[in-house]
Order: C-alpha cells, then sequence, then structure tokens
C-alpha cells in the first residue's frame, strides 16, 4: 500500500521531467517594465501613434501626465499585437538583460505559453542607477498559477481563474485579453526575451502604489494552502513568504482565491485551453497521472487544499443514532432520508439498519452506552497478524509517468482499458508527446 | 441413494460476501488519494479498493461501513476483511475490526442429468417458480434456510444463501427433487 508515501502521484507528477518545464514556465510570466526618461516624454507624446496598436485592441496611450513622474515608467501587455518601439529606447526584460535599441524595432509577440493571461500590474520604477535607462514592463500573468513578488516595488498578481480589472490603473485599464502569450522578439536582435519572473528582491526605489487593488493572494495562509498543493513544484513558492506583501483590500479577492484555490493544479496544468475557456473547470477531462508498471491506479480527484477537505460534507451515514444492537431493525425515519443515497441494494445487504454518526466523540459515547459492544466485538487487528506487504511501495517508485487528459478508463474485472489524450510521457529516461494514447493493462 | 450422490457432488462456491464495521468514520479522499489499488466513485460515495491476496474487492463507505464481495470461502472473507481494515489502519484511521458478517454465499453445483422444469414446478408448486419467458431457470426457495436455488435444464443448479452451510443443506434438500424429474 502507498501509505508510506502519501500522495506520492502528485510528488512524482511535479518532480518528474515530464513535468518540469510545464510548471515552471506556467509560472514565470514575462515581465518587461519601460521606463522612459524625461527627455522622452515628448517624443512619447508624439510617437505615441506609433505605440497605438491598429489590430483593433486598444492599447492605452499614455502620457506623461499620467505616468505623472520623473522617472516614468509603463507598462505594456503584449496580447498578441506588435509594438512599435521608437530608436533609442532600452529594453530590459526581467531577467535583467538589457536591450538598447539602436534602431526602431517592431516588438511581435510570438506564441510562447499559451496559459499566460495578460494582466496589468502597477507602474514599476527601477532605478538601475542611470535614469537614462529604459526598461519595458510587460506583465503577463499565469490566470492558473499563483505568484507573488514580494518585492516592494513590485507586485504581481496572479489571477487564478478570472483576472479581475485593477481599476485607476490608466495604463493597463484594458489589459485583460485572453491570448496566446507572448515571448516577445526583437527582429533586430534576434534575441528571444525569455519570460521570467522577477523574483529576486530588487531594491527598492520609489515607487507609485497604486490606490487600486493590486492585489496579492499571498495571505499568508493562503500561501500555506497554495504551497501545500504546489508542494516541490516549484522554488518559486519560497519565495512567496518573505517581505511585505503588498496588502489591498482583499475581502472578495481572498474569497476568490480560496474557492478557486481547488482547480488550481487543474487549471495549471490545463495549458492552453485554460486561456480560451475560463470556464475550464467544468471541462470533463481531467489530469490522470498514470504509471507505467502493471499497477495502476486511476485517481480522479481534484487536488484540494487542507481547508476544503475540512469542507467536505458526508453524504451518507449520518444523521443517524449509532444504535449497537445487532440486528436492530430501530430505523430512524431520518435514515429514509439517504436511501436514495446509499445504495439500496447495499442496504438490503447490511442487515443492520443503523449508521454511525459522523464525529467520533458520538460514537464513542454510543459504545459507551452499550455494554453489548465489547461483547460483540471482534479481536484487534495486530501489527503483526495476518497482515503482509502486499505491495511493495516501491513499486510507485518510478521515473516512467505520464501526465495527461483522459477520455475514458474502463475496466472489466482486472482488464484496464485507457483512451488517454494530450500528454506527456516520460518513459525510459526519454519524453514522448501524444495527442491520443490508448493503453491496456491487467491488474 | 441420495446420500451416495451427495458425496459426489461438487458445490463450488463462487462468490461470499460480508460486511463489517471500522466504528470510525473513513475520508474516502484520504483512500483514495494514498491508498493503493482503489477506485474512487465519488458520484456514488463509495471507495473500491481491490484485493489481490484473497481476491476481494471491497465498497468502503465514510460511514465506516465495509462490503467485501470476492472471496471463495468463508474464512477466506473474513482474512481478506481483516486484511482491508489493517490497510486502512495503517493509512492513518482508528479502525476497529467490529460487527463481521457473512451475509451471501453463492455456490454452482452440476446435476449429472437433465431436468424437466416444467414437470418440476408442478411437483412442487409453493416453492418453485417458473417463467420461461422471463428467465430459463425455475426459481426454488427454500423459506427456512432462508436459501434460493435456481435450477437450469442442464442440470446446473446456483444456490445463493446466507452461509455455506444453508447452501450446502440446500443442496441436499433439493437433489431428491430434481433426481426425479429427470429426463
Amino acid at each position: 500500500m502507498a501509505y508510506l508515501n502519501p500522495v506520492l502521484w502528485e510528488t512524482k507528477v511535479f518532480q518528474s521531467k515530464a513535468t518540469e518545464d510545464f510548471f515552471r514556465n506556467s509560472i514565470q510570466s514575462p515581465l518587461f517594465t519601460l521606463q522612459l526618461p524625461h527627455n522622452l516624454h515628448q517624443t512619447l507624446q508624439s510617437s505615441t501613434a506609433s505605440l497605438v496598436i491598429p489590430a483593433g485592441r486598444t492599447l492605452p496611450s499614455f502620457t506623461t501626465a499620467e505616468l505623472g513622474t520623473s522617472n516614468s515608467s509603463a507598462n505594456f501587455t503584449f496580447p498578441g499585437y506588435s509594438i512599435h518601439v521608437p530608436a533609442g529606447v532600452t529594453l530590459q526584460t526581467a531577467s535583467g538583460h538589457l536591450y538598447k535599441v539602436s534602431v526602431p524595432i517592431m516588438v511581435t509577440p510570438t506564441s510562447g505559453r499559451a496559459d499566460i493571461l495578460q494582466q496589468p500590474i502597477q507602474q514599476v520604477f527601477q532605478q538601475l542607477g542611470q535614469p537614462s535607462v529604459i526598461q519595458t514592463s510587460v506583465p503577463q500573468l499565469n490566470p492558473c498559477c499563483l505568484q507573488a513578488t514580494t518585492e516592494k516595488s513590485q507586485r504581481i498578481e496572479t489571477v487564478l481563474q478570472q483576472p479581475t480589472i485593477l481599476p485607476s490603473e490608466p495604463v493597463d485599464r484594458k489589459y485583460l485579453e485572453n491570448a496566446t502569450s507572448d515571448t516577445l522578439v526583437y527582429p533586430g536582435n534576434e534575441h528571444k526575451i525569455m519570460p521570467e519572473v522577477l523574483l529576486s528582491h530588487q531594491e527598492s526605489s520609489h515607487y507609485v502604489s497604486l490606490p487600486s487593488a493590486v492585489f496579492s493572494p499571498q495571505v499568508s495562509q493562503t500561501n500555506s494552502n497554495v504551497e501545500s498543493v504546489l508542494s516541490g513544484s516549484t522554488s518559486m513558492t519560497q519565495n512567496l513568504h518573505g517581505g511585505s506583501l503588498f496588502m489591498s483590500p482583499l475581502g472578495a479577492l481572498h474569497q476568490h482565491v480560496t474557492h478557486t484555490q481547488p482547480h488550481i493544479l487543474k487549471n495549471r496544468t490545463y495549458g492552453r485551453d485554460s486561456v480560451k475557456q475560463p470556464r475550464n473547470i467544468q471541462e470533463p477531462s481531467n489530469i490522470l497521472v498514470s504509471k507505467k508498471d502493471s499497477n495502476c491506479q486511476v485517481d480522479l480527484s481534484i487536488q484540494v487544499t487542507d481547508d476544503d477537505i475540512n469542507e467536505i460534507i458526508q453524504v451518507d451515514g449520518t444523521g443517524d443514532t449509532s444504535s449497537n444492537e445487532e440486528i436492530g431493525n430501530a430505523r430512524d425515519v431520518d435514515e429514509n432520508e439517504f436511501l436514495g443515497i446509499i445504495d439500496t441494494g447495499d442496504l438490503n445487504v447490511l442487515e443492520e439498519a443503523d449508521s454511525i454518526s459522523n464525529e467520533d466523540s458520538a460514537a464513542n459515547s454510543s459504545d459507551n452506552e452499550d455494554p453489548q459492544v465489547d461483547t460483540v466485538e471482534e479481536d484487534p487487528l495486530n501489527s503483526g497478524d495476518d497482515v503482509s506487504e502486499q505491495d511493495v511501495p516501491d513499486l510507485f517508485d518510478t521515473d516512467n509517468v505520464i501526465v495527461c487528459q483522459y477520455d475514458k478508463i474502463h475496466r472489466s474485472k482486472n482488464k484496464w482499458k485507457f483512451y488517454l489524450k494530450d500528454g506527456v510521457m516520460c518513459f525510459g529516461g526519454r519524453d514522448y508527446v501524444f495527442a491520443k494514447a490508448i493503453g491496456d493493462a491487467e491488474w | 441413494m441420495d446420500a451416495d450422490s451427495d458425496v459426489a457432488l461438487d458445490i463450488l462456491i463462487t462468490n461470499v460476501v460480508c460486511v463489517f464495521r471500522t466504528r470510525c468514520h473513513l475520508n474516502l479522499r484520504k483512500i483514495a488519494l494514498e491508498g493503493a489499488n482503489v477506485i474512487y466513485k465519488r458520484d456514488v460515495g463509495k471507495v473500491l479498493m481491490k484485493l489481490r491476496k484473497p481476491r476481494i474487492t471491497a465498497t468502503i463507505w465514510s460511514s465506516g461501513k465495509i462490503i467485501c464481495t470476492g472471496a471463495t470461502s468463508e474464512e477466506e472473507a473474513k482474512f481478506g476483511a481483516r486484511r482491508l481494515a489493517r490497510s486502512l489502519q495503517k493509512l492513518g484511521f482508528q479502525v476497529i475490526f467490529t460487527d463481521f458478517k457473512v451475509v451471501n454465499v453463492l455456490a454452482v453445483c452440476n446435476m449429472p442429468f437433465e431436468i424437466r422444469l416444467p414437470e418440476f414446478t408442478k411437483n412442487n408448486r409453493p416453492h418453485a417458480s417458473y417463467e420461461p419467458e422471463l428467465h430459463p431457470a425455475v426459481c426454488y426457495r427454500i423459506k427456512s434456510l432462508r436459501a434460493t436455488l435456481q435450477i437450469f435444464s442442464t442440470g446446473s443448479i446456483t444456490v445463493t444463501g446466507p452461509n455455506v452451510k444453508a447452501v450446502a443443506t440446500a443442496v441436499e434438500q433439493i437433489y431428491p427433487f430434481v433426481f426425479e424429474i429427470t429426463t
């Protein structure tokens, strides 16, 4: 039995090479900070037109007035259109690479991470000691991942499900776009800017704190919950603590977070589907991890945090006083409610009509009430008694992992059939990607 | 003699169904995630756990009631049930193995001769019921034993009863009735 490694499959999924790219990149978002020097104010105003995307999506043109400070930075999201960057602009990626644009370039997003959602963030001001340095910042967030930066200078919200519009950010107001995401390409430089999350603690510079809710869902409780969910996944989660989190009016958002937490894992591994269909929770497909040995365990449940475990309502066996007499046909009226839930065929099989109440305390008290119980009680299960380590726990200790979605899992007696789709299989140290997979197994 | 014939008959027990209680609430989700060889049926609220050693399938409810099916003998059923309870205990639940009861035993028996069912039904009016359009076998109930026998024209008989002893007794009881209506 796999009791020695609780939720072993989960750690396997996160640690396996099949998904390392997936999770890592889904958390990271291309971060682009655009910081414009003073002298470009006028230029910007004039060249604003060039920055307005003609593709029909509004890129709010920013003016210096809106920026309002000496060091102005603007945040772009590049949902899927190209931006013309005038010459003389220095762009800095989240990783810190500086690209000085000597010629006017067109920044065109390429399809990269499919599960990144645009999300406006506050303006970022980064002083790298060079006021003339210009940085373009594009916050692109994965709606499905939780991430937070702990810097004072930057807050990246993680949208779990639906991005909420942050008010009062004039620049980024319109940036809630669902789109395939975007890795910016500089045709001039032939550099591909790797999207990365700015996790490093940057020197705190003066920043404009938006009055609007730049929400960081890392209320510490939620964070820990999330961390338990994402345990072992990336080093991201460790960076989520510490620092002063930018607390914002979280009330509703927090609830939003917790409610959608059950769908974190599901959403995270959904890939581009999550972006296109925000209602992916209702999608029938689930993530299935199957091991490549003869022992197959079908696990269809969604990862739920500890909070949710406590909220799970027991459907059967409740609401009845447990009468400990054998063949006690004292059926309470309450029990009839549950006939619909409990299989009636099974109820007929069960001669006893009582059901154990939900709480242990009630059960214990009822045990104390009837001395009959002691006489009926069987011998306690000894550890050495009739127990054998049937399944060697090492059976799960394998590197062959399939992470995919399932169409149908079928079983007849001990013959299993798997109809899988859209997955990655790590087998024999090699990775195989498939759109469809059919498997047969015998247990 | 009938007694001699009985000895020669092989009664094969094909299925033993038993129930027991763990006297503690079981978190089905935890069992589904951490247990081995489990099927979680969330829509009906039960977990199926299959064991290899005694080939049994157990249906586990969150109330702590467990039904164990698939064993081929009563001892095996108890053995498997205990092993199952033990594995639940290892998952962390405070399991107490109580109220073990064999509920149903299914056995198959083969007569070396064929049986004429309509005649048999006429002779055993109150106990036997035969509806050829619905089911090709005669359903013979023995109230005292709480056993039900399904008698086919080929001579094969399926017996279900509350325990193995009742099943054996039922076969012995039915044999003389069947023997005289052979083709």
